[in-house]
C-alpha cells in the first residue's frame, strides 16, 4: 500500500513522493549500493577508503536521507523510482543513521508532534543561526565532522543568496561568522563519530515479529488501547494487525505495514477504523518496546502510541486516568500481563466488570475521603507509576497546547487547513495549595465547552474572531480558507489572534482556563524534518 | 533638522534641469510574468504594456537617466534585459552567470551611471562543484549599456556582502552601496572611499538600526531614502512606548548630505519612502501612507491603505504620491491630504511582487 500524500509533495513543488511510500516493503543492498554508483556516484566522487564525497560523511535519520534524495531531483534533477529510493534510504539509514540516544531528545520533530516550544541549548549562537529558519532538531537530527558543516553552509548560501539579508542574518556578519565558527561549534556539538553509534552498530537488533499489547492517547478523541499483531514479511518488513478498543468501548481495527530502519526506527502506514494513518515510533533498545506517534495526513491530528510485548509486565493506559473523590466511574485499564483484579490505592474500590487478554474494564469508586493526587495502578505483577488521580475539586484548568498555531487552507488551494487541537486538563494545587506552580498535580484531560475571542487590542480592531475560524466540540480549532478576504480590512488573510477559552463543570462549579492560538498563513515548503 | 539648505536649493535646480517643459511624468513598473507597465499617471490609464524576455519576473527597473531604456533585472535575479521603451525591443542583456561552474545572482542592487554609459550590479556568486558549493565572494560587476545584447562586464571589483542597493552620486564619482553601512565606492577602480555608519552608529542607548529595503525610489528628487528601525536599550520594550523608534535616512547624492533622523516611536510597518521635491517632506509606505515632515522630524499625517503596498514614488510637482507593488493597482494620493485620487489597475492584474515603482519623464 502506497500513500502518496504528505510529506515532500510541497517541497517538490510537484507531486513528487512520498514519504508513506519508505513503509512500503524493503529494497535489496544491492539495488541501492547500484543505485549510488550508477547516479549518485556521477557528481559525488569516490574517495580513496571507498566512499563517496559528502554521503559517506554524514549520519542522519530516515526523514534526513529522504529529504536529501528528494533535494536532488528538485535541485539537481536526479531521477529515482519510489522503488530506488527506499532502497537508498534503507542503505543510507542503517550504515550511516544515529543511534536511539542520539534522536532520544528530538523525537517530536521526527513524529511531528505540534505545537512543540523547543529546549534550544544557551551556548553559542546555534539558536539564531540555524534555528531561526528550522526546528533545532533537524540540526541535531544530523551528524557531521566540522568540515563537512561547512559544507552544508555554504550550500545554504550558495542555494539562497538571500539568506544573508533575512532578519536575524542582517544584523550581523552571517556569511563571516557560519562560515568559520557555526561549523566547528556544530562539529563538536553533534560529530560524525561517536561511541552511541559505534555501539549500536554493533549491537544486535530483536525482530519485532509477536503480539503486542498497546495503549494510547489521542487529543479531542481519548485514550485507546489493545494488541498488535506484528509478522515478518522480509529484512526488517512486517505486515501489521490492530486490534483496539476506544476509550467509550467500541472496538478499533486496523491494518498495516512498516519497514524498520536503523535497527529502531518504525515506520508504517495503516488503516485504522476508517482512517489512513503514517506511525512513527521507536523501537527500544532492547526490542521490548515501542514508542511514537501516529497521525493523519493533516499530521497534526493524531495520538501517541505505547506498545510491550506480551509476556511483559505493565499498565499502559486507561480509558479516563480519574475519579473525583465520593463519586463512581467505569474505566478500562490497558496493558501486558494484567491480573485478576484493579487495585488503585486506598479509599479507592475497582469492581472488576470484564477482563480481556489486555484489559480489565472495571467500576472505579472512591470514597469522599479519598486522598487527592496521583496514584499507582497495579494489576498482578503490572504496573503504571502515577498515571491515575484522585481529586476533590479541579483548582484550575490548562488549555494545551497553551500556545498553538493554525494554518489558513483551502479555498480552492492545494494546501489544506492545518487546524489546531486543543485539551482541557484539570490540575489540583500541590502541596503548595497555590495554582499555576510546578508542584500541581495533572488530572487529566476534561470535556469542556469551547469558546474563543480576539486576543488584545489589534485582534479586536481586525475581528479576527469573526473571520479565522471556528471551534468544534471537541476542542479542535479550523481555521478557515485561505486567501485575500476582501471583506476584512487591507482585504487580509483570515488570520488571526485568539484566546481560546475552556470551561470545564465540576459538581456545581465551572473552572476556565485560556490558552492562545495564532492563526496564521500557509506552510509552503512542509518537508518530513521541518 | 540637519538637512542643509544649499542641498535643497541644488536639487531644485537640478530637477527643474533634467525635465523639458513638455515633458511628463510616467510610473514604470515590471511585474510577475515578465510584463513592464508604463503608466500615464496624469491620465490615470496604462500607457502600454511591454512583453519583456526572461523569466522569473522583474524584480529590479532602473531607468535610463534620459527615461528611454529601463534595465530590468530578471531571469531569477540572474540577469538584465535593457528594454528601449520607444521600439519596445531589447537593445542590451547580460547574464551574470559567466560560465557554467559559477551561479551569479543580484540581490536587487543595480544603478547606472548619470550619463547612462554604465550599468553597475552587485553580485553574489557560487562556485557549483561537482559535490559541493563554494560562496564566491561579493563584486559589483560594470557594463557598458552600449554592449548590446550578451553584454559581458567591463570591469568588475570585489564589494561588500550583503548590499541591497546601489545608487551613483549625480556627479558619478561616487557609487553608494547599502549593506551594514553605506560604502561610498570609487566607480572606477572599486576602492572604498568613505563609509556612512548604518549599524555602525555611535548613538548612545540604542541598537543597531535595522534597514530592510530594495527599493531604490530616488530619481524625482536626488535624494535617497529609507525608513530604518531600532530599539532603545535604555526603555522597556514591554511598558515603555519610546522602545522603539522609527527614523528615515536620507543620502542626498547631490552634495553628499548624510542624515538619520528619527521621526516617531515606532507605530506602523514602513517598508520604503520617498522624499518630497520640495525637500521638506517623506512619505512612506506599507498597509498604510505615512508623510512625514523632515524639518521637524515629525509625522505629519497616517492614512490606511486598502491593503498593502511596497513601493512609494512621487511626481514632479510633488503633488501626486504614488503607492504601488503587490498586487496589481497602483494608488494615486494628494500629497497635500493623502486623499485617494485614483486607482490605476494594471490590466491582466500582473502582480508588482517587489518590483517597485520608478518614475521618468518623456
Amino acid at each position: 500500500m502506497l500513500k502518496l500524500d504528505w510529506g515532500l509533495r510541497a517541497l517538490a513543488g510537484a507531486g513528487l513522493l512520498l514519504w508513506g511510500s519508505l513503509a512500503a516493503g524493503g529494497a535489496a543492498a544491492q539495488d541501492a549500493e547500484a543505485v549510488l554508483k550508477a547516479r549518485c556516484a556521477e557528481c559525488h566522487e569516490r574517495l580513496p577508503d571507498g566512499g563517496l564525497n559528502r554521503i559517506t560523511n554524514m549520519r542522519k535519520t530516515p526523514e534526513g536521507w529522504h529529504m536529501t534524495i528528494v533535494r536532488m531531483d528538485i535541485m539537481h534533477g536526479v531521477k529515482t523510482s519510489p522503488e530506488e529510493q527506499r532502497a537508498l534510504v534503507k542503505f543510507l539509514a542503517d550504515r550511516q543513521g544515529l543511534a536511539p540516544e542520539e534522536t532520544a531528545s528530538y523525537r517530536y520533530i521526527l513524529e511531528r508532534t505540534p505545537n512543540i516550544v523547543e529546549d534550544i541549548p544557551a551556548d553559542g549562537d546555534v539558536g539564531t543561526l540555524c534555528a531561526r529558519c528550522h526546528s533545532f532538531a533537524r540540526i541535531a537530527l544530523q551528524r557531521r565532522e566540522a568540515n563537512e558543516w561547512l559544507k552544508l553552509a555554504h550550500f545554504h548560501l550558495g542555494q539562497w543568496p538571500t539568506a544573508e539579508y533575512q532578519a536575524m542574518s542582517r544584523d550581523r556578519r552571517w556569511w563571516e561568522i557560519v562560515s568559520t565558527e557555526t561549523p566547528k561549534q556544530l562539529g563538536q556539538m553533534f560529530p560524525l563519530k561517536t561511541k552511541a553509534w559505534g555501539d549500536w552498530l554493533k549491537q544486535p537488533k530483536a525482530p519485532l515479529d509477536g503480539t503486542w499489547r498497546v495503549a494510547g492517547h489521542r487529543p479531542g478523541v481519548g485514550s485507546y488501547g489493545g494488541t498488535m499483531v506484528v509478522k515478518k514479511t522480509g529484512q526488517d518488513t512486517y505486515a501489521v494487525s490492530y486490534d483496539l478498543m476506544t476509550a467509550d468501548g467500541k472496538p478499533l481495527k486496523g491494518a498495516g505495514e512498516s519497514i524498520v530502519y536503523t535497527g529502531y526506527e518504525w515506520r508504517g502506514t495503516a488503516k485504522l477504523g476508517n482512517e489512513e494513518v503514517s506511525e512513527v515510533f521507536a523501537v527500544s533498545k532492547d526490542g521490548k518496546s515501542m514508542r511514537g506517534r501516529w497521525f493523519l495526513d493533516v499530521s497534526e491530528i493524531g495520538g501517541t502510541m505505547t506498545a510491550v510485548r506480551d509476556g511483559s509486565t505493565a499498565v499502559l493506559g486507561m480509558s479516563r486516568p480519574y475519579v473525583k473523590a465520593g463519586e463512581t466511574a467505569r474505566v478500562t485499564v490497558w496493558g501486558a500481563g494484567l491480573g485478576p483484579s484493579i487495585d488503585l490505592g486506598r479509599g479507592v474500590t475497582a469492581q472488576v466488570v470484564a477482563k480481556g487478554a489486555d484489559h480489565v474494564v472495571v467500576d472505579v469508586k472512591a470514597a469522599p475521603d479519598a486522598a487527592p493526587g496521583l496514584r499507582d495502578v497495579t494489576s498482578g505483577q503490572a504496573k503504571g507509576k502515577g498515571i491515575f488521580a484522585v481529586y476533590r475539586s479541579v483548582d484550575t484548568v490548562r488549555v494545551e497546547p497553551a500556545f498553538a498555531i493554525a494554518r489558513v487552507g483551502g479555498n480552492g488551494g492545494k494546501t489544506p487547513k492545518i487546524p489546531a487541537q486543543f485539551e482541557a486538563v484539570g490540575y489540583i494545587n500541590g502541596p503548595d495549595g497555590k495554582p499555576g506552580t510546578d508542584d500541581d498535580v495533572r488530572i487529566g484531560p476534561m470535556p469542556a465547552s469551547w469558546s474563543f475571542d480576539n486576543n488584545g487590542e489589534v485582534a479586536q480592531q481586525m475581528e479576527d474572531a469573526k473571520f479565522a475560524g471556528a471551534m468544534e466540540a471537541n476542542g479542535l480549532f479550523m481555521p478557515a480558507g485561505a486567501g485575500p478576504n476582501p471583506q476584512r480590512a487591507y482585504g487580509t488573510n483570515n488570520v488571526g489572534d485568539l484566546l481560546i477559552k475552556a470551561a470545564v463543570k465540576d459538581g456545581g462549579a465551572t473552572v476556565e482556563g485560556e490558552g492562545r492560538l495564532i492563526v496564521t498563513v500557509q506552510r509552503w515548503n512542509d518537508p518530513p524534518i521541518r | 533638522m540637519k538637512r542643509s539648505i544649499i542641498g535643497l536649493m541644488a536639487a531644485t535646480l537640478a530637477v527643474a534641469g533634467a525635465t523639458s517643459a513638455d515633458a511628463k511624468d510616467y510610473i514604470l513598473t515590471g511585474t510577475k510574468g515578465n510584463k513592464l507597465f508604463l503608466v500615464d499617471p496624469g491620465a490615470r490609464k496604462v500607457e502600454r504594456v511591454y512583453d519583456v524576455p526572461g523569466s522569473g519576473g522583474i524584480v529590479q527597473t532602473v531607468p535610463s537617466p534620459d527615461g528611454k531604456i529601463a534595465y530590468l533585472m530578471t531571469n531569477q535575479w540572474g540577469g538584465v534585459v535593457g528594454l528601449d521603451l520607444e521600439s519596445g525591443k531589447p537593445v542590451f542583456s547580460t547574464d551574470f552567470s559567466t560560465s557554467r561552474q559559477v551561479r551569479t545572482k543580484s540581490v536587487l542592487s543595480m544603478d547606472i551611471s548619470p550619463d547612462g554609459k554604465e550599468l553597475f550590479v552587485h553580485q553574489t556568486s557560487v562556485k557549483l562543484g561537482l559535490g559541493e558549493y563554494e560562496v564566491l565572494p561579493t563584486q559589483i560587476a560594470v557594463y557598458d549599456t552600449a554592449s548590446g545584447m550578451d553584454a559581458k562586464p567591463v570591469r568588475t571589483f570585489p564589494a561588500p556582502r550583503r548590499v541591497n542597493m546601489l545608487a551613483m552620486s549625480k556627479d558619478g564619482q561616487t557609487l553608494y552601496a547599502m549593506s551594514w553601512d553605506f560604502y561610498m565606492i570609487d566607480p572606477k577602480t572599486g576602492k572604498i572611499k568613505g563609509e556612512h555608519k548604518i549599524q555602525g552608529w555611535d548613538r548612545a542607548n540604542a541598537s543597531p538600526p535595522d534597514i530592510l529595503d530594495f527599493w531604490p525610489l530616488f530619481e524625482q528628487t536626488n535624494v535617497f531614502s529609507t525608513p530604518y528601525f531600532y530599539a532603545r536599550t535604555d526603555k522597556d520594550p514591554m511598558a515603555d512606548p519610546e522602545a522603539f523608534k522609527t527614523g528615515i535616512l536620507t543620502l542626498d547624492l547631490k552634495t553628499g548630505e548624510y542624515v538619520m533622523d528619527d521621526f516617531e516611536n515606532t507605530s506602523a510597518i514602513i517598508f520604503s519612502s520617498v522624499v518630497s521635491p520640495n525637500r521638506k517632506e517623506a512619505f512612506g509606505v506599507y498597509t498604510q501612507l505615512s508623510k512625514i515632515d523632515l524639518e521637524k522630524d515629525e509625522l505629519v499625517k497616517r492614512i490606511e491603505l486598502p491593503h498593502t503596498y511596497y513601493a512609494v514614488n512621487i511626481s514632479s510637482d510633488g503633488k501626486e504620491v504614488y503607492v504601488g507593488g503587490t498586487m496589481c493597482d497602483i494608488g494615486v494620493h494628494s500629497a497635500e491630504t493623502l486623499d485617494r485620487l485614483a486607482t490605476i489597475e494594471l490590466p491582466g492584474c500582473y502582480d508588482m511582487g517587489a518590483g517597485g515603482l520608478r518614475m521618468i519623464q518623456r
